[in-house]
């Protein structure tokens, strides 16, 4: 789509440029003509060539030569001196087009269907690579076509991984040959080929020479972009892990009153309140992962009467693959009033919740070096940022020092980096506006994985809320307002909470949220949230009761194009969603459709919205039919 | 990589230190020159532009004819870059380039890039959105909206994705620009986007952007067209966002302007393709200074910081009450002034677009030392939109003059950023598709 570079034209040259362009008319015209009569005459042919040098753009013309080769291939039956020299004539086409324009995507296209008949030879079509990559060392058309080659002539990759070294060495700043180079260097590990059989062996040589590139000119970003690719397959664990669930493992759920169940005193993130008879089982994985089920999954409980658990992963759209998995327990009828306890999620459960997690040896003993090369990168970048103020440096300090704290988890007795990072954010904030917001959510993210990195913290920002202290079991709020949030992050950590004061930070949204299952008041008030679609992931929030989004913004903005990013009557893919319930609240839906979207579902008692644009009497009116089991609004009760 | 043995830095760090020269001379001369000629250096000079437009579509000069196959682009680059300066063509330009689109419609649907060639799918899209640019009761009925649904479904490919044209290549433009017209058109049903996602997916690479095709590296004008079709097919949550944005963020440069790969030039068509990607996910706020937060009435008995009264106070209770959740120690009034930075920064990449980009004698252009074209035209403009209407206070308002760079005459219609169609049009547009 981008325009292909064209020579500027002089004045002079107008005239004569304006002839061409007359005779290039009359040529296209005749071409036309026997392309649509099907006339493939030698002189036909000819013409095509004259056209598609001039102007490799010409698609039609392109097919044409291929219908015309077709052509002459069933006329010459099998004649395989004919044969050469007919594909040899394309080859040549192609080639002086190339030259014409090597961005044409029609003239790499025609040259990968010629050797699609098993023409030319390796040897040929690195020539031509080597020249047009010489010319241009980052197009793109050149390396694709490469690597088409390199696969279908079965040249190996140890060779092409030569090659990105020697144009590395050439010119360092070239993005294009560090990118081939982790496609091929994945390659070869995942076919552990001779020599790339694991990691450990191949990635501190990498390390060493991308270091080489990073040291010799820090601004540089090439050598940057390949080392985060390093970082990433020196940390990924490729099997899914089972990051945290609810209830947490090892502990007793009892059953206190009918509305009440409360974790055996061992924690006081296992109290559980519940004003419906059923209640949810939480898994939180570092992946999306699918086919969660009754079969790869063994609850044991005396509250499950019915086996089969169905298991639903939380998703916005209708994927089978998710990162949070949800089930839901009921509760048996009777015993209302007697304390019994029930061990939902005993240990025996819980293992075989863990069986997920399979840590194989191979994990294991890597651990080891995966961790120290970390280490040793860490030092290697403060060594640098000693020395230099470099901006992608810090940055990848920062990544650095979070994933090793990560692989450090739990932190057993380490000294989390959180702080550090903390201010390597500041800083990047400060010296770099342009990517200001970046910085802020990446800071948010770490000020939430400090917040909630171990209970101590998270204890000190909970709150009780109750008219009555002694109320048994009364739920606990965590607060985590005025800490300028501007994304959210860490759900993992937060699976327990029922009560969250997200108030007077700095959202936009709130994904991810959906994972806190438990939710029945959530207070986002004072943030910055645009329109409802922000609000999604509260579509998910089945037990959420009180809602608080009083001044934010919604509907202060008329482009709302978060509106694309979730099933509207506007997108043409959903639609069955939309054909129920209307006729009760039809006329509304149509001012209100991404409100009524977001609020249909739910069942909340208490909502506050005082102090977003969009709120009026109309809108009220509006509120209080698709929420019939609402009693306070803005404070005021409802009769 | 001898770095005592090599000359001075790489090919490509003098090419970019040629292109910061350039920038900084001119970000320079800008700083130190009266105020009223700062003005005049940061205003859009539209009268300049649409004289260069309208030139372009009523002749295409004898310069344009490698881009004979590509005629239908021209008329939405200058009929998209029309509408965005809010000018209309008169009837006589009108009818006549209505006139040239239906003969590159082809008999079996599509258009091709001229008269008699083969229907093709980005001229299709273009064609589209050039009919629809122009807008009016003899523009959009002129597609035959069946026919575009049978050529587009012999372009669709066993894998999912979409061909450029029979026999051509594959790749995320063509799954863009096929759903992007079915979209709009409103023929795009479960067979058309069967399996999309799964190739668009596929192109999605380590460093978080997509790229044209499986193990291409990431580029901005394809990660715009993958975001923008997965968003369309409801599947954008299937990609990876967060990386997708930390790749996105850091393409704009000190120039202010968008790079299109890693460590690349700066091109002032990206303005759109790597803004446009902001403008999709919503993610961006412009700076807006103090914002008029009303003040709760209840605001005099507010505390910043007081932890017995907060949203909920009761949910555990039995009796009947227990579900109503008092809200009377609610406190709204803690109130902040809020600098809101967007994720990328729309006041620079304007200063980029209307000193480096803007061709004064009308047209936009990549960079400096580079002709103006109606491609970075309309591309250049259609950035711009995105960055000044990054934040509207209200329904019918223009953007806040903070969010506006130079003078608030330079303000262009806002843009919809799937399928960059001026919003107006688009919703005359989807207003006629749906009753049909």
């Amino acid at each position: 789509m981008h325009g292909r570079p064209r020579k500027p034209l002089k004045p002079e040259d107008a005239a004569a440029s304006a002839a061409k362009a007359e005779k290039l008319r009359v040529l296209q015209s005749q071409f036309l003509h026997n392309h649509h009569n099907h006339i493939y005459s030698k002189e036909a042919v000819e013409l095509s060539t004259k056209l598609l040098e001039t102007n490799p753009e010409l698609y039609t013309a392109w097919n044409y030569r291929k219908l015309a080769v077709q052509h002459k291939l069933t006329e010459n039956d099998s004649d395989p001196d004919s044969l050469k020299s007919i594909l040899d004539e394309e080859l040549r086409v192609v080639e002086s087009a190339l030259r014409q324009n090597f961005k044409s995507y029609g003239a790499w296209h025609h040259r990968k269907w010629i050797l699609s008949k098993g023409h030319s030879s390796i040897d040929n079509e690195l020539r031509l690579l080597d020249k047009f990559q010489k010319a241009d060392s980052r197009n793109f058309h050149a390396w694709n076509y490469r690597r088409f080659v390199a696969a279908s002539m079965n040249r190996s990759e140890e060779d092409e991984l030569k090659y990105t070294e020697d144009m590395i060495c050439n010119n360092f700043s070239n993005y294009s040959a560090w990118h081939n180079r982790s496609l091929l260097l994945s390659n070869l590990l995942k076919r552990k080929v001779e020599g790339f059989v694991s990691k450990e062996k191949v990635l501190p040589d990498e390390y060493e020479f991308v270091h080489q590139a990073i040291f010799t000119d820090p601004d540089d970003q090439s050598g940057w972009f390949y080392h985060l690719w390093l970082l990433d397959q020196t940390v990924r664990v490729d099997s899914p892990q089972l990051v945290s669930s609810w209830p947490t493992p090892g502990s007793d759920l009892i059953l206190l009153g009918d509305r009440c169940l409360d974790g055996c005193a061992s924690s006081p993130f296992t109290r559980f309140h519940l004003d419906s008879r059923t209640f949810p089982l939480v898994l939180y994985f570092n992946q999306a992962v699918e086919g969660v089920n009754s079969s790869t999954i063994t609850v044991d409980s005396e509250l499950n009467t019915n086996k089969d658990l169905v298991w639903k992963p939380l998703s916005s759209c209708n994927s089978k693959a998710a990162q949070v998995w949800v089930t839901q327990l009921n509760l048996p009828d009777g015993n209302t009033h007697s304390s019994k306890v029930f061990p939902v999620e005993d240990s025996s459960p819980i293992s075989s919740l863990y069986q997920l997690s399979i840590k194989n040896d191979n994990e294991l003993t890597d651990f080891e070096w995966r961790a120290a090369t970390i280490a040793k990168e860490i030092d290697h970048f403060r060594e640098l940022l000693s020395l230099i103020n470099c901006k992608i440096g810090k940055l990848t300090l920062a990544r650095l020092l979070m994933a090793h704290d990560a692989m450090m988890c739990p932190p057993a007795n380490k000294i989390s980096h959180s702080e550090e990072v903390l201010e390597l954010y500041n800083d990047l904030m400060r010296l770099d506006p342009t990517h200001v917001q970046y910085y802020k959510d990446q800071h948010s993210l770490v000020l939430l994985q400090q917040v909630t990195s171990n209970w101590e913290s998270l204890l000190s920002r909970c709150f009780h809320y109750s008219n009555s202290p002694s109320n048994r079991g009364s739920p606990m709020c965590l607060q985590l307002k005025n800490l300028s949030l501007s994304r959210l992050g860490s759900f993992d950590k937060l699976l327990w909470v029922q009560m969250l004061d997200l108030s007077h930070n700095e959202l936009r949204s709130i994904e991810g949220l959906e994972a806190l299952q438990l939710l029945s008041c959530l207070n986002l008030s004072n943030n910055i949230l645009g329109s409802f679609t922000a609000l999604e992931p509260i579509r998910q929030l089945k037990s959420l009761r009180a809602l608080n989004i009083s001044y934010n913004e919604i509907g202060a903005h008329s482009i709302d194009t978060t509106k694309y990013l979730c099933s509207s009557p506007l997108s043409h893919s959903v639609g069955s969603e939309w054909n129920h319930g209307q006729t009760v609240i039809d006329d509304d839906i149509k001012s209100y459709w991404e409100a009524y979207f977001i609020l249909k579902g739910l069942n909340l008692t208490q909502f506050d919205i005082v102090g977003n644009a969009i709120v009026n009497e109309k809108f009220k009116s509006f509120l209080i039919k698709v929420l019939p089991g609402l009693k306070w609004l803005d404070g005021e009760q409802l009769h | 990589m001898e770095p005592d043995t090599e000359p001075r830095g790489t090919v490509t760090q003098r090419e970019q230190s040629m292109v910061l020269n350039d920038v900084n001379m001119l970000y320079h001369i800008y700083a130190t020159v009266p105020p009223i000629a700062q003005t005049l250096m940061m205003e859009l000079q539209r009268k300049n532009h649409v004289e260069y437009l309208l030139r372009g579509l009523q002749q295409l000069g004898p310069s344009f004819c490698s881009l004979d196959a590509n005629r239908p682009w021209i008329c939405y680059w200058i009929l998209h870059s029309m509408a965005l300066l809010g000018e209309f063509v008169d009837a006589d330009l009108e009818d006549r380039t209505i006139e040239f689109l239906s003969r590159c419609q082809d008999p079996n649907g599509g258009y091709g890039g001229g008269p008699g060639q083969m229907p093709h799918l980005a001229t299709t899209y273009a064609a589209v959105n050039a009919l629809i640019s122009l807008g009016g009761e003899k523009s959009l009925p002129s597609i035959n909206r069946s026919k575009v649904y049978t050529f587009l479904k012999c372009m669709k490919d066993p894998s999912g994705a979409f061909r450029m044209h029979d026999a051509g290549e594959i790749d995320v433009r063509a799954c863009y620009t096929a759903i992007s017209v079915a979209s709009i058109l409103n023929i795009l049903d479960d067979e058309l986007l069967q399996n999309v996602g799964n190739y668009i997916l596929s192109c999605q690479t380590y460093e978080g952007g997509i790229a044209g095709e499986p193990g291409s590296e990431a580029h901005g004008g394809y990660t715009f067209c993958g975001l923008a079709a997965m968003i369309l097919i409801n599947e954008a949550d299937r990609l990876d966002l967060a990386a997708l944005i930390g790749w996105v963020v850091f393409r704009q440069g000190v120039e202010g302007g968008f790079q299109g790969r890693t460590n690349k030039l700066v091109d002032g068509c990206y303005s759109f393709w790597q803004g446009g990607v902001f403008a999709l996910l919503r993610r961006f706020h412009s700076i807006i200074g103090e914002s008029p937060t009303p003040v709760d009435q209840r605001g005099a008995e507010c505390s910043i910081d007081n932890t017995q009264t907060t949203t909920a106070s009761d949910v555990s209770e039995g009796d009947g009450s227990s579900d109503e959740i008092s809200s009377q120690g609610d406190e709204h009034c803690h109130f902040q002034h809020r600098e809101r930075e967007p994720l990328f920064h729309s006041i620079a990449l304007q200063r980029y677009l209307l000193l480096c980009s803007q061709d004064p004698r009308g047209g936009l252009r990549d960079k400096l030392r580079k002709p103006r074209d109606y491609y970075h035209t309309c591309y250049c403009l259609s950035g711009l939109s995105i960055c000044q209407h990054s934040w509207l206070k209200d329904e019918d308002s223009s953007p806040l003059p903070r969010a506006v760079l130079g003078p608030y005459s330079n303000v262009l219609e806002p843009v919809h950023p799937v399928f960059n169609i001026v919003l107006d049009r688009y919703h005359e547009a989807h207003e006629f598709f749906s009753r049909s």
